[in-house]
Formats: C-alpha cells, sequence, structure tokens
C-alpha cells in the first residue's frame, strides 16, 4: 500500500498516517550529522523555513566540469538562495547581497536573489516561506562558493539509499557567514537553542 | 540569391515567445568567435549575469520577470491544431500545476496571487539597414558584406571608437584589453561556408530564426497573426519594419510586451540622419557669417 513520511525536516506533522517519519529510513548518528526537533516540539520553530535544492542550465551537478569552464561560470558566477518578497522583508534579506543559512549541521553563505517565484507554501492552515539554493558550488575551481550539500542532514531512504537534499529545514539571517572556528560556534549556538542532542530526529 | 546573382540580404527573427533562456545562443556565440569571457559578475538580474551586449558579448539574453498573467504554458501555442503538414499537434504532458484546485498558495491568497510571467529574450546586433557605426568609421574597418550584415574587420579597426556612441541601440563596444571594437559579425565566416550563424544552430526551440530577410519577416508576420489568434494580445514585432528609423533591421524580434521593457530602445533613430542637414545648416551659417564679414568691410569703405 502506498502512504505518506513526513522528511527528516519537515515543519509539518504527518496528516495521513501515525507514523511522521519512514520507519526503515537509515540514520547515522554523527556530530557532524544533527537532526532538527520534530514539529510541534519545542526548539522546531528555531529552523522555521524549509529548504529545497535544485540544478541551473548552466551547471552540472556539483559543478567539477562546469565550474572550471569560463563561458559557462559567467553565466551563474555565484552561489545564490531564491527567496520570496515576503521571506526578504521578514528577515531583512538585501536583494543582491548576503545571507547565512543555517542548519544543525552547518552555515552556509549566498548571494540574495529576492523574486516572486518564490512562493510561501500554504500547509495545514499556516504559510511556511521556502528558500530555493541551487547546489552546483563548491571551493575549488573558477567560480566558486559555499556547498548547499553542507546543510543536509544524512538520512537515507530505505531502497535506493539517497539522502534528503530536496527537503529540509533551516533559519536565514542577513550578512556573510563567520569564519573558521566562529561558524562552528554559529551552528553550536542554533543547536543549543533548538536543544538538538544525539536522539533529536531519531524517533520514527 | 537575387537576379542580380547577389546573395540575398540575411538576417535573423527572434521570436521570443518561444526563448527559454537556455543561453545556448550566448556560448555557441563565444565558442565560435572565440569571445573571451565577460567577467563573473552576479548581477541580482533574475537568471541573467550578462546584463548587457558589449564587446565581449555578442548575443545577450534578458530574463524579465513580471507579476502578470501569463496565460500559462500551453504547448504549441499559435500551432495549427494537429501540426501543419508533417509537424506534429500540440502535445500536453499532463505537467502538474502548484495549486490545488481553486486555491492560490501565495500569502496574498485570491487576487493576482498566481500571477507570474517569464519573459526571455536573445538579444544581438541589429544589421540595420541604414547602420550609424558603419556610416561613421573613419577606417572602413566597418564594412557592408555581400549579406548586406554590417561587420567590423578586426586587423583594420584602429580602436577610435566613433562607432560606439553612434549605434542607436547601443550595442557596439570597445575591448578594454586592445581598444578595439568588436560585435556580432552574424557568422560572415559561416554564411561564406553555407552555415547558419552558430547561436541560430544552437537554439533548441528555433527563437532564434535565420535566412533570407524577405522570408523571414512573412513568417513573422504569420507568427504574430497566430499568436494573435490564441490570444496572446501583446505580441508585436520590433525593428521589422523598412520605415523605421534605421530602414529596418537585418536582425528583428518577436516581443511580448513594449521595447523599452527588454532594454530595446523604442523608436531607435540612425544617428547620421541628421548629418547631412547638420552639415548644409553650418555651411549656410558660414556664408551667412563671411557675407556679414564682407558687408561690414564694404559698408566701413564707402
Ligand atoms: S548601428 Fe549598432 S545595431 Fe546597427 S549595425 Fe551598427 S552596431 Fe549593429
Ligand atoms: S534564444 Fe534559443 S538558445 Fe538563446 S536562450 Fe533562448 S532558447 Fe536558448
Amino acid at each position: 500500500m502506498p502512504t505518506h513520511y513526513e522528511p527528516q525536516d519537515t515543519p509539518f506533522t504527518n496528516p495521513l498516517y501515525g507514523h511522521q517519519r519512514n520507519p526503515t529510513r537509515l540514520l547515522f548518528q554523527h556530530e557532524l550529522n544533527r537532526y532538527h526537533p520534530a514539529p510541534d516540539t519545542p526548539g522546531a520553530g528555531v529552523y522555521p523555513y524549509v529548504v529545497t535544492t535544485y540544478r541551473l542550465t548552466e551547471h552540472f551537478t556539483a559543478g567539477g566540469m562546469s565550474r572550471w569552464t569560463p563561458y559557462l561560470s559567467e553565466l551563474q558566477p555565484e552561489f545564490f538562495c531564491e527567496v520570496g518578497p515576503e521571506l526578504a522583508a521578514e528577515r531583512k534579506l538585501e536583494h543582491g547581497g548576503w545571507a547565512t543559512v543555517v542548519t544543525a549541521r552547518n552555515a552556509v553563505e549566498a548571494r540574495v536573489l529576492v523574486t516572486d517565484r518564490m512562493r510561501p507554501l500554504r500547509v495545514q492552515g499556516r504559510s511556511v516561506h521556502q528558500i530555493g539554493m541551487p547546489y552546483h558550488w563548491g571551493p575549488n575551481g573558477y567560480s566558486t562558493g559555499d556547498s548547499a550539500n553542507e546543510l543536509a542532514s544524512m538520512a537515507l531512504d530505505p531502497n535506493v539509499h539517497i539522502q534528503e537534499v530536496k527537503a529540509l529545514t533551516a533559519d536565514i539571517r542577513p550578512g556573510r557567514r563567520p569564519r573558521g572556528r566562529e561558524r562552528v560556534a554559529l551552528v553550536e549556538e542554533y543547536r543549543r537553542r533548538a536543544g538538538v542532542t544525539e536522539r533529536t530526529g531519531t524517533e520514527d | 540569391m537575387a537576379a542580380d546573382g547577389q546573395p540575398s540580404r540575411k538576417g535573423f527573427f527572434t521570436d521570443t515567445s518561444v526563448c527559454i533562456g537556455c543561453k545556448a545562443c550566448e556560448v555557441a556565440c563565444k565558442e565560435w568567435n572565440q569571445v573571451p569571457e565577460d567577467g563573473l559578475d552576479f548581477l541580482a538580474s533574475s537568471f541573467d549575469n550578462s546584463g548587457r551586449l558589449s564587446a565581449d558579448t555578442w548575443r545577450h539574453v534578458a530574463f524579465i520577470e513580471q507579476r502578470q498573467p501569463l496565460g500559462h504554458q500551453d504547448p504549441g501555442v499559435g500551432r495549427p491544431e494537429g501540426g501543419a503538414g508533417d509537424a506534429p499537434g500540440p502535445v500536453d504532458l499532463g505537467m502538474p500545476s502548484f495549486d490545488l484546485p481553486g486555491q492560490r498558495t501565495g500569502e496574498d491568497g485570491g487576487s493576482g496571487g498566481g500571477d507570474f510571467r517569464w519573459l526571455m529574450s536573445s538579444d544581438v546586433c541589429k544589421h540595420c539597414t541604414s547602420a550609424a557605426c558603419l556610416d561613421v568609421c573613419p577606417t572602413g574597418a566597418l564594412f557592408r558584406t555581400e549579406f548586406d550584415t554590417v561587420v567590423v574587420q578586426e586587423d583594420i579597426c584602429n580602436g577610435c571608437g566613433y562607432c560606439v556612441p553612434a549605434c542607436p541601440y547601443g550595442v557596439i563596444d570597445r575591448r578594454e584589453v586592445d581598444g578595439r571594437a568588436w560585435k556580432c559579425t552574424l557568422c560572415y565566416d559561416r554564411l561564406g561556408d553555407g552555415l547558419e550563424p552558430a547561436c541560430a544552430k544552437a537554439c533548441p526551440t528555433d527563437s532564434i530564426q535565420f535566412g533570407d530577410l524577405d522570408e523571414l519577416r512573412e513568417r513573422a508576420e504569420r507568427r504574430v497573426e497566430d499568436l494573435q489568434e490564441a490570444g496572446v494580445s501583446s505580441a508585436r514585432l520590433y525593428g521589422e519594419d523598412p520605415g523605421n528609423g534605421v530602414d529596418g533591421a537585418g536582425a528583428f524580434f518577436l516581443l511580448l510586451d513594449e521595447p523599452e521593457v527588454y532594454g530595446l530602445p523604442p523608436d531607435p533613430v540612425v544617428t547620421t540622419r541628421d548629418l547631412p542637414s547638420m552639415w548644409r545648416h553650418a555651411g549656410a551659417a558660414a556664408v551667412v557669417l563671411l557675407a556679414g564679414a564682407a558687408a561690414a568691410f564694404a559698408g566701413r569703405r564707402s
């Protein structure tokens, strides 16, 4: 029988089924792979927005070839995040400026593209903002930038073992991310506020 | 071929209504013509990071986001039902919509919540019938080819830059590293070998169409009529009219909004149009001045 499970990170409870998440998914408890609190629990609001990742026409996978090619790099030269005007106003994000996106795994920085294409989701009577991020960047190559994959957790589906990089939750704040130890401190501060431990998010 | 044995006038018809913004034209142009990279600048201008035509960008795809109804993306809009001749008719791919039936997802709810359209348009040198860049070039580097296109010869251009402010479209530009003027050649070398320009060859949707200008103009008229009939009332041609300010462009466009929206001048005029009359006025003024001076001397003597 087909059923529906919510993603590992989600702002919503499963409307269809008693189990929130797939009980047969593969989890890895590691200090660099912490999961977010379940919806409707204290701390869930620390990572309030939905993040999804996708491709651009100009780049191929993580950019291993296309980011080394000047003719493609110049067409999409920087890692960016797309947000709707409502979220930009809520978090004081400046169009063309920088934003830092934070999860319990890491914090990455990206240029801000405010666009009507990013529409808030209306689910269970509440509206939740989405952040869209192309995942083609990394630290090496001709066009470089942070990698969106840094934000994702390793929670694998039981059949083909794919991690959930298309649906996760995060917070977003204006400005560039801190460097070095301060970057780690920022991620840890978020984890503390959300009450994240090694058990968080491992329930079904 | 025209009756006199010369090749007929060649041009581009860029039908922006089917452009998908893939930028294959930009890349193909650069690959073929060995145009250098134009800088890694994030412009925060939708998905357009080229910005404008320049010495190092000879095709430029503009992306314009508008809060306007698209009329939805119907496949094959304006194509005859069941296909023309051998061509297949429109196919509904059954792509899902993002709205619940009767409900908009946006926070602003009902009114206009889902109205959005993305205009994409690939701009290029217009290869004007009356080309100001060519009129002002003192070295003869800019010349009109046997295909009635306008080309700069890179080994003759001395970088004086007169052509840059002369172009009413802001197309031709000097390359910083060598000072010379560069622009689209309509792939002069490829035309000589019977090939179509690289951008037209690469364009997957045939948004860029290359051919005899007369035939392209007829084709474009038909396309506008089809679109108008299908309810796309904003469809219009830009630059096709031989009576316009540049006496007709060799590269013209089908647009879905005012030219200004795409960054195109609404009513460009060849900047050298008034030169003869300016010289006539200057000449008349000189004659009057000379006559006045002569009269003053003549008056004193008597
Ligand atoms: S005047 Fe401008 S648009 Fe016209 S042919 Fe010259 S460069 Fe091209
Ligand atoms: S004109 Fe053709 S090649 Fe250029 S962006 Fe549009 S669809 Fe792609």
